[in-house]
């Protein structure tokens, strides 16, 4: 039975946007809840079977503060007693140990030792996993290859680190009396340590780091060497190395484990900003401000506001929506001598721009992604979709509404996303419908009949892409999916690949209607209203979030707050800068399972 | 205290502490004066090192009819066991016939239970059937199901040189979005994944150039953080599930290869320079004859310098959507057009071309009595029979090389007569390294019984 009190929901983040009283909040969103509970139900059903949610209005219905209390949102900081209740329902995935990626890792060293450090670090790249990098960082091992590129990275960042010494000062800052000054280089392991490893360092720790810094300061004659050793030895340390997540007992949650205020600060920072905590943070976090919902908001808040969030969000986006492919998008360059690199990189900021503009400038109703009737071009842009004078845009991005009969609105009408899920020489369909279905409607697609030696049908009268896929669907074996996934990329036609509006597909006029789910469409704004309609979007910009910041794909007893934090979003007005902050202080985000065993 | 009275040790002290404990057995060149009387030994009566690589290509070859599937593949010979015919297919083996056996009917026992479309035959590696990971509403993805064939000879004899295995690659158009079962070849297990090098001068940064000197200042110290952060791992391993515990096992062992590698001597030979080649494309072309042609000159050098004697060579992906010269689609696509089989034909054509140069230059390589070839064992194979059928039966598996002295020569066409295990072939082969292998492979990929016919 769901015990969340109605404050859980409760939330306010963002410019402009002042706090409301937290009864009031509370009201607000106890009811929208309770709504978005039946209208989910179709979502739950898709993901798993129906018999694991019964109970789940059992928890709405009663949760108008069942143990009532205080509100928790006003007192933050007193310890977990009085911290928002935990649902005995949730039954998180168990604690595991999370790589940084590379980019944090990048940010992080940035951070501690400035921008020439950054500029060396070279960690090794990350293997995704069900579409996520995150989820490999949680699974997969280090091997050789990876621990020797750490290694080299370190002593690289070690070495322009040293460079930095106003930096350094920011570690123990005191100034050595000798090469060998033990208490000085104990202070720089502990205040550096400190904040690489996101929490104070043990007695062990400190002893075996000031040892292999003053061995080599020794070696050397030279102080600063100690502090490079220290730097390069850290930096391939597998506290710095590793988000540690394994939380500690609380008696209150039998089973499951609540993560510590220095780890809820790793999780939160790493998610929020792609980079570790700063001091203010590891200072809330030792002062017991992340043991709660309200606290853990409160910095959130912070850091959502702070300049490090946008870019983080971007990264996100960029592997989400398949962006940071389209660097290394091969296309045939006979086809398309107009697809170089700087139009590449041209597309995937028009992507960005347009998340940018929804989630920060306007901090309004994210789904306008889906159907946006404007979007930011530069001039090679503009040439793309045909817009008059085109070079008069220069290189900046600049607002415009499309050409209207090319039937532009929001990210399915932009050329990046259009040209990444296609061929090297022709558009994909079924790439472009199997996207929808999987990334944005978060719903699996069955995998193809393996091992069956068909016979396929002749194509050879097909004229357009249309025409040859609708020609496989003639076979039964293939037709179940492929009318499942290929409709909706027949909707697209009109985008070629690499995303210029056509009329003609291999000298035939292409054919764009289509439907999704029995709903007509024709072209990118007509299928995006349709998606933005679909309370599985929704969802799945909050799943794919999730599955990011927590390093795996929801569990069976995960899904009922998840539901809960879906339908926080939609309370919220679906603002982007609100469902950071609220996925942040959730219980799915502050509590982990037991170790496996 | 305890650090103060580690200052009054000496340097010298502190050196030998620091790398004392660790002898690192790196091997040599074969030179003619280490060898025995007859050039098919050494001379302490050891035998000589030998080879396996792993050669994959992706997306399978051409059918006989594409309109009849059931007719099979242009791939096979019409006669079997030596001196068998040379399809065109095959033709490009032309020059070192005698040391490639093909190897037709096998079934890939590991494609079952989990069946899906190019995963399934990936798995002809290992002889593990593939973990797929629960969706969930998100894009698929699967795993091995255990170690590839070249990680469990590297596990074997990777001990004895500078690197353990090498994993090179020559078309980057591979799918990276579906796990690591179709991206990377070469596995230590389900969650260790080994990634590829796809640029030559990285590849030979890695095999010829990572040699720390003997008197760099900064060696103990290096070495000295790793055995700190070690300590910090074991440390971490108390805490974490079962799962983590293994994974920090991993990160173990590779802390103490590194260690090794940073302690270890360059090998005694006349290590090559930088190749001009990198893995850059040219007007959005990828140069693949001239990637293929560096990584295997590269593998050869390393090869005589006995930097290593086992690699894995992905030429192109499983569902790769590379674009062989002549050609304007992505092979995947194209192999999934019944009317596109003769552009599938040309690119096997290509494919079995580039495969015999590295073959070629290991056969013109002289050591001892023989040549490198003599003394490695490559086994060639795909993710399937062809693409638009997706089948695991009969999938191709080519053989090269004469083992050392264990595999037959001249090579043979086998066509199995009782759809047997495929798995029993990579026993075979890598019973031709290590003959205390006795088994590979698990569930229905296991085989204990390794194919005789390609035995000497």
């Amino acid at each position: 039975m769901n015990q969340r009190p109605h404050v859980a929901t409760a939330t306010f983040v963002g410019r402009g946007v002042g706090r409301r009283a937290q009864w009031f909040r509370g009201k607000l969103g106890n009811v929208g809840r309770g709504m978005m509970s039946i209208r989910l139900a179709g979502l739950v059903a898709l993901s798993w079977s129906l018999g694991c949610y019964s109970g789940i209005d059992d928890g709405r219905a009663n949760s108008g503060g069942a143990d009532g209390g205080e509100d928790a949102g006003m007192d933050g900081g007193d310890g977990p007693g009085d911290d928002e209740p935990i649902s005995e329902d949730l039954e998180p995935a168990p604690a595991r140990i999370r790589l940084l990626l590379s980019r944090q890792y990048v940010n992080a060293v940035r951070d501690l030792f400035g921008d020439a450090a950054a500029e060396v670090a070279a960690p090794p790249g990350n293997t995704p996993l069900n579409g996520f990098d995150s989820i490999g960082a949680s699974q997969l091992s280090l091997g050789d290859a990876e621990v020797d590129a750490f290694e080299s990275s370190a002593n690289l960042v070690a070495d322009a680190a040293i460079g930095q010494p106003a930096m350094l000062a920011a570690y123990g800052g005191c100034t050595p009396s000798g090469p060998t000054d033990e208490a000085c280089l104990a202070d720089f392991v502990s205040e550096l340590g400190r904040r690489m490893f996101r929490r104070p360092l043990t007695d062990d720790e400190l002893t075996r780091y000031v040892g292999v810094g003053m061995t080599a300061a020794a070696d050397y004659g030279d102080a600063l060497a100690g502090q490079r050793r220290i730097i390069a030895t850290m930096l391939q340390s597998p506290y710095f190395l590793y988000q540690v997540e394994v939380g500690e007992p609380d008696s209150e949650m039998e089973g499951r484990r609540r993560l510590t205020g220095y780890e809820m600060a790793t999780r939160m920072s790493l998610f929020l900003s792609d980079s570790i905590p700063d001091g203010e943070l590891l200072d809330a976090a030792e002062a017991g401000d992340l043991d709660t919902a309200a606290g853990i908001r409160a910095q959130a808040q912070r850091i959502v506001a702070g300049e490090k969030a946008p870019a983080a969000l971007d990264e996100f986006f960029s592997e989400y929506l398949r962006l940071r492919e389209l660097p290394t998008l091969p296309k045939d360059p006979a086809v398309f001598p107009e697809f170089t690199p700087v139009l590449a990189d041209s597309m995937w900021r028009e992507t960005l721009t347009l998340i940018e503009d929804v989630a920060w400038t306007q901090d309004g109703d994210f789904l306008q992604i889906f159907d946006a009737p404007y979007t930011f071009v530069d001039a090679e842009l503009a040439a793309l979709y045909q817009l008059p004078d085109p070079a008069s845009f220069g290189t900046e991005m600049t607002q415009v509404t499309l050409p209207p009969e090319q039937r532009r609105g929001g990210i399915f009408g932009h050329a990046g996303l259009m040209a990444s899920l296609g061929h090297i020489a022709s558009t994909s369909p079924t790439l472009r419908g199997k996207f929808v279905r999987e990334n944005i409607m978060c719903t699996s697609v069955p995998p193809p009949p393996p091992g069956i030696v068909t016979d396929l049908p002749d194509t050879s009268d097909a004229v357009t892409m249309r025409e040859r896929l609708e020609a496989h669907m003639e076979d039964p074996t293939c037709s179940g999916c492929h009318a499942f996934i290929d409709p909706i990329g027949f909707g697209l036609e009109n985008y070629d690949a690499i995303g210029r509006f056509r009329t003609l597909d291999n000298g035939a006029p292409i054919d764009a209607s289509a439907d999704i789910d029995g709903q007509p469409f024709e072209g990118a704004a007509e299928l995006g209203t349709l998606v933005r309609a679909d309370e599985r979007a929704a969802g799945c910009i909050v799943r794919g979030l999730f599955r990011h910041s927590t390093g795996h794909l929801e569990v069976e007893g995960e899904e009922q707050e998840l539901e809960a934090l879906e339908a926080t979003f939609a309370d919220e007005g679906y603002r982007m800068q609100a469902l950071l902050v609220e996925l942040v202080a959730s219980p799915l985000f502050r509590v982990v399972g037991e170790p496996d065993a | 205290m305890k650090l103060l009275k580690k200052m009054h040790l000496s340097r010298r002290t502190m050196l030998r502490g620091a790398i004392g404990g660790t002898t690192v057995a790196l091997g040599l060149p074969i030179l003619e004066a280490m060898l025995d009387a007859n050039g098919e030994a050494l001379a302490d009566g050891t035998d000589m090192p030998r080879r396996l690589v792993t050669w994959f290509w992706g997306n399978g070859v051409a059918l006989n009819d594409a309109n009849n599937p059931g007719a099979g593949l242009r791939f096979y010979p019409g006669t079997t066991g030596a001196g068998y015919e040379l399809t065109p297919q095959l033709a490009p083996f032309a020059n070192v016939r005698e040391y490639v056996s093909i190897c037709s009917q096998m079934q890939c026992g590991a494609a079952q239970p989990g069946r899906r479309g190019h995963h399934d035959g990936c798995v002809l590696l290992s002889g593990h059937p593939f973990i797929e990971l629960p969706a969930n509403g998100a894009p698929y993805a699967s795993k091995f199901g255990g170690p590839s064939i070249d990680q469990v000879v590297a596990d074997l004899v990777g001990s004895q040189t500078f690197l353990p295995s090498v994993q090179l690659a020559v078309s980057k158009r591979i799918i990276g979005s579906e796990g690591p079962t179709l991206e990377f070849m070469s596995h230590k297990g389900p969650d260790q994944p080994l990634p590829q090098i796809f640029n030559p001068q990285e590849a030979w940064n890695q095999m010829f150039a990572s040699f720390t000197v003997p008197d760099d200042p900064d060696k103990p110290h290096r070495i000295n953080a790793l055995d700190a952060i070690g300590e910090d791992v074991i440390a971490l391993q108390a805490r974490v599930g079962s799962a983590d515990k293994q994974r920090l096992e991993a990160h173990l062992s590779s802390i103490e290869q590194i260690r090794n590698q940073i302690d270890a001597l360059a090998p005694a030979c006349e290590l090559p320079g930088s190749p001009a080649q990198t893995n850059d494309d040219v007007e959005g072309v990828e140069q693949i004859a001239a990637v293929n042609d560096a990584m295997a000159e590269l593998l050869r050098m390393a090869f005589i310098c006995d930097v290593t004697r086992v690699a894995s060579f992905q030429f192109s992906g499983s569902v790769g959507y590379t674009v062989f010269p002549g050609l304007s689609s992505g092979h995947h696509d194209l192999t999934h057009e019944a009317s596109q089989n003769d552009a599938v034909d040309q690119a096997t054509i290509f494919t079995m071309e580039q495969l015999a140069v590295l073959l070629q230059k290991l056969a013109d390589t002289p050591e001892g009595a023989g040549n490198v070839l003599d003394n490695a064992c490559l086994v060639a194979t795909s993710d399937a029979a062809s693409g638009l059928t997706h089948s695991v039966f009969d999938v191709p598996i080519i053989v090269a090389g004469g083992g050392g002295g264990a595999l037959t020569n001249p090579g043979i066409h086998y066509r199995s007569p009782s759809e047997e295990n495929a798995t029993d072939i990579m026993l075979a082969a890598v019973q031709s390294v290590c003959p205390e292998i006795t088994e590979l492979g698990s569930g229905n990929g296991y085989s204990n019984t390794p194919l005789s016919a390609l035995k000497a």
